[in-house]
């Protein structure tokens, strides 16, 4: 019998270990009181826990962003960043398996974050709520997105002032053709009608400039497959230079007036994919395209090796620096004459990513707060990246000159050449490396600054604007009908279409559509590949009928259903907020 | 087990405690006349005593395999749950068969998970097949006289065992990438103009995954032989000499019929891993163009799962495994039955 007990005992253990492995912690939340002012300094020194769905670097923040952060609540950030560790959601579901996400969680509107919530990973910041007086200024969109989970869990991002019908990009928009100006030029100006005629433009500009100053081939084009989701990231791209965008499998124009599945016969899609696959049989894609990431392709822009960008943050961020624009060398984009470029109108209820206060946190009051002030005029100077036009902290890189923001002449050094190293007072360092990890815009930086009545953003600064006058700028100017900027040329000639921002999440997908969608992608990125590197035509043709039928046998009209109705429902939104705001 | 009569005690049935338990009452129940044999049964209970510690002494490994191999067994019931890490399984949705249903749901999902399964058998067999390589390796190292050289080819080899699959890519990726040496030198000797895709190809991908695997494991695999080639009786090459038998006869009549038991034993533990092929190697070297023909079943489970975010579905697929290898081993089981009258398991 004693035997028996033990074997007994022995099993019982067992299964009990099993059931507590099997367990998630319950959302134990203990009553907090509401606090109604945030304290102005902070005693102990604390270290939390940054998730952050958009952060590209992981590790402690540094630099000046990192000291501010650290002066200012005596808090240092620990960033945890899934795009780092690499492995799609594998970092996310272990964390949030074993109950603890971070302190700060910056993640997803729609399935994750209801997710959380209903796991009880995320705090209700209500008690807080009341002293975060430059959140606040934002209620309607704090409102939005809490609207159906009943407390305050998250905090949106990308708010701002601007009418949802107009673009939310400033000076340049999100996609658009953009070539080497100098070499277009030298091509002698090609009359470019549509999409298509940008490939023997393309391969005259290749041809007046093989290699680069490094000594490296040239290619018009180089793609990278860091970013394939639904479909080929580098693919959709095209389409957007005729308003189309992506929601699940469906291109939705931004105007509510075309919706095409990506596999249609002759949708946006395959005919993006054959401009690609024309491109590489005159030669002018990158071979390395298929293995590189993005870092490389960044690092080939920089050294003048690739000739096309499909987007400004992409080819003019890397290679348009004071040198090369001084000697009229630079991305500018380019004129298409049937281009209706798709532009993110800005989000009335905030983006797609949300700010929350993690229920383990350990002082959530002091999160709150730093929450709080990324709305404020200091943290959105400081906290916005300076690829999008975050001027920095008033006093390092401008100062107000009169009533006008100016650049300071370290700021000048770091925005017209790259980096500057960052004086001891302010942290020392790189001004690049020490800039905010966080990678989230809380307020748009095209956006107003209540207390000095200029925009966030040192581009749009009447001062800067005269400071960045280079020959490539005129030369551009002269040439797309003397307009100042992208966005002015693009609007002057009706080329560019702004989807209202109805800060719109589709609903979370059901497991059996998820698992179809899963798969169906899969097989999208794979042959879309193929085939803009296949052989011969006739073998493209031939992997487009494979693919279609691959997919279809896996699902994919059940999916696109799906995402048709979602992508009617977006525009019913953009439609009301359109009215509403506008 | 509990109810087995008293009388069985003494005629060399297995001993349960219960039953020397109710043994003992029977004997203190009975009077004398049997004295002599409850003494006999004293002997034999205090003989069995020592067993019983033995059974202790192994009962932390068997505490130990049901916790790492049956145990585990228990996460197949996330295969019946829609799973949400954030929810946990109580709070998951119970879904049933349903994963199962998608696997065979579509022509298309069918296929698929053929095409899969070929890969991996596809691969195992030629793995198989090359597991000769490794015993003729080692008997041609076996005869060469100079011993630094012998040393020096041996740790050569066995080194690349010991880089990891992802230092691997990067030497197969700085040698065959479009940029890589290869493509360099072949381009400036004016062989090619164009780079050749070595890496992002769909052809021959089971067989240079074969070739990776090879080089990487040739000289570890041929460690076991060389010593066993030790262990063969130097008398039996002498009285071959005697013979007039030549080097090459003396390696094909005496050194490999001797490894062969050896062989033979290696051969039926890879059978017994036809399925297991790891996915390290697969996962690296998979992209867009190869991954029809790359993905075993360890790498679809791993795509499905992570990076397609579905655990269920993984879970469902990796059952599948399972079911297959039990299938294999009844076949081997019946094979080896029939062909030596006794079973391995």
């Amino acid at each position: 019998m004693k035997l028996r007990k033990k074997v007994a005992a022995v099993a019982s253990a067992l299964a009990t270990i099993g059931m507590l492995a099997a367990c998630t912690p319950g959302a134990a939340q203990e009553d907090r009181a509401a606090v109604s002012e945030f304290p102005t300094s902070w005693d102990e020194e604390i270290t939390i826990d940054v998730f952050d769905g958009l952060a590209n670097y992981q590790g402690m923040q540094e630099g000046w962003f990192g000291k501010l952060v650290k002066d200012k609540f005596n808090m240092k950030l620990n960033i945890i960043a899934p795009n780092v560790a690499g492995g799609g959601d594998t970092l996310f579901n272990t964390r949030v398996t074993a109950g603890d996400l971070g302190d700060l969680i910056i993640t997803d509107q729609g399935e994750k974050l209801d997710e959380l919530i209903a796991g009880g990973l995320v705090l209700d910041s209500a008690p807080y709520y009341g002293a975060m007086d430059d959140a606040a200024r934002f209620d309607a969109a704090v409102a939005r997105i809490n609207e159906e989970s009943g407390g305050t869990y998250a905090f949106p991002s990308q708010v701002s002032s601007i009418k949802p019908t107009e673009p939310s990009e400033g000076l340049d928009p999100t996609f658009g053709p953009y070539v080497r100006w100098d070499l277009y030029k030298e091509a002698g100006y090609p009359q470019l009608d549509t999409l298509e005629d940008l490939l023997p433009a393309l391969q005259k500009m290749q041809e007046i400039q093989p290699t680069a100053p490094n000594g490296q081939k040239t290619y018009a084009i180089s793609l990278f497959k860091d970013w394939d989701g639904n479909m080929m990231n580098n693919a959709k791209q095209p389409t957007t230079f005729y308003g189309y965008d992506e929601l699940g499998f469906v291109l939705a124009k931004a105007d509510g007036e075309d919706y095409q599945g990506i596999l249609d016969e002759d949708g946006e899609y395959f005919r993006a994919l054959k401009f690609y696959h024309d491109a590489n049989a005159l030669g002018l894609v990158d071979p390395d395209s298929t293995t590189q990431n993005y870092d490389t392709l960044w690092t080939k822009y920089q050294n003048g090796q690739v000739l096309f960008s499909f987007w400004p943050w992409l080819g003019q961020a890397a290679y348009n620096t004071e040198e090369n624009t001084a000697a009229g060398r630079g991305f500018m984009i380019a004129p298409l004459q049937d281009q209706t470029i798709f532009s993110y109108g800005a989000p009335a209820y905030g983006g797609k990513q949300v700010l929350a206060i993690g229920s383990k946190a350990e002082d959530p009051e002091r999160i709150a707060a730093f929450i709080d002030w990324l709305y404020s005029p200091e943290g959105t100077l400081s906290n916005n990246s300076q690829t999008m036009g975050a001027a920095g902290p008033e006093g390092l890189t401008w100062e107000m000159d009169g009533d006008e923001p100016v650049l300071t002449d370290f700021g000048k050094e770091v925005f017209l050449n790259g980096d500057a190293e960052v004086p001891a007072e302010w942290g020392g360092g790189s001004y690049i490396d020490g800039t905010s990890a966080l990678n989230i815009s809380a307020v748009l930086p095209i956006d107003v600054d209540p207390e000095r009545g200029f925009p966030y953003s040192y581009k749009l600064w009447p001062s800067y604007q005269a400071l960045i006058e280079t020959p490539l700028s005129t030369d551009w100017s002269t040439n797309m009908d003397d307009a100042s900027t992208t966005i002015d040329y693009l609007t002057k000639n009706e080329q560019i279409m702004v989807a209202p921002g109805a800060s719109y999440t589709a609903p979370a997908d059901s497991s059996e559509i998820e698992t179809l969608r899963n798969q169906v992608k899969a097989t999208v990125v794979q042959y879309s590949w193929q085939m803009i590197f296949a052989e011969s035509e006739a073998e493209f043709d031939s992997l487009k009928a494979k693919l279609q039928e691959t997919a279809d046998g896996l699902g994919y009209e059940q999916v696109l259903e799906f995402d048709m109705a979602n992508a009617e429902d977006q525009n019913d939104l953009r439609v009301e907020v359109a009215k509403e705001f506008g | 087990m509990c109810d087995r009569p008293s009388v069985g005690a003494g005629n060399g049935d297995p001993m349960t405690t219960s039953g020397v338990i109710q043994e003992l009452t029977a004997t203190g129940l009975e009077e004398s006349p049997k004295a002599e044999q409850a003494e006999r049964r004293r002997k034999q209970r205090g003989g069995r005593r020592p067993s019983f510690t033995m059974f202790l002494v192994i009962v932390p490994f068997l505490v130990l395999i049901f916790l790492f191999s049956y145990f585990p067994l228990y996460g197949w019931i996330y295969s019946l749950y829609d799973y949400k890490p954030a929810l946990g399984l109580q709070g998951s949705e119970f879904v049933g068969l349903q994963w199962f249903q998608l696997l065979v749901g579509s022509p298309t999902q069918v296929a698929q998970i053929g095409q899969v399964l070929l890969n991996t058998l596809a691969i195992s067999f030629l793995g198989i097949a090359t597991s000769v390589l490794p015993l003729a390796f080692a008997i041609f190292l076996n005869e060469v006289k100079a011993p630094w050289f012998r040393g020096a080819v041996q740790t050569l080899t066995t080194l690349p065992n010991f880089i990891s699959w992802v230092l691997v890519y990067m030497i197969a990726f700085s040698l065959f990438s479009s940029t890589g040496l290869v493509n360099g030198v072949l381009s400036d000797m004016g062989l090619i103009t164009v780079p050749v895709k070595f890496l992002d190809s769909d052809e021959n991908v089971w067989i240079t995954m074969t070739l990776w695997s090879v080089w990487k494991g040739l000289g570890w695999g041929a460690i076991i032989y060389l010593a066993a080639i030790s262990g063969i009786d130097r008398e039996l090459y002498e009285a071959a000499e005697i013979d007039g038998a030549g080097r090459f006869q003396r390696m094909w009549y005496i050194t490999v019929p001797q490894l062969m038991p050896t062989y033979i034993v290696l051969l039926l533990l890879s059978v017994a891993n036809l399925l297991n092929n790891g996915m390290e190697q697969y996962y690296v070297f998979q992209n867009a163009f190869n991954k029809e023909h790359i993905q075993v079943l360890d790498l679809y489970v791993y795509n499905i799962g992570m990076t397609g975010n579905n655990l269920s579905m993984a879970t469902a697929i990796g059952m599948l495994k399972s079911l297959i290898s039990v299938a294999l081993l009844f076949t081997v089981n019946g094979i080896a039955k029939r062909v030596r009258g006794q079973s391995i398991v």
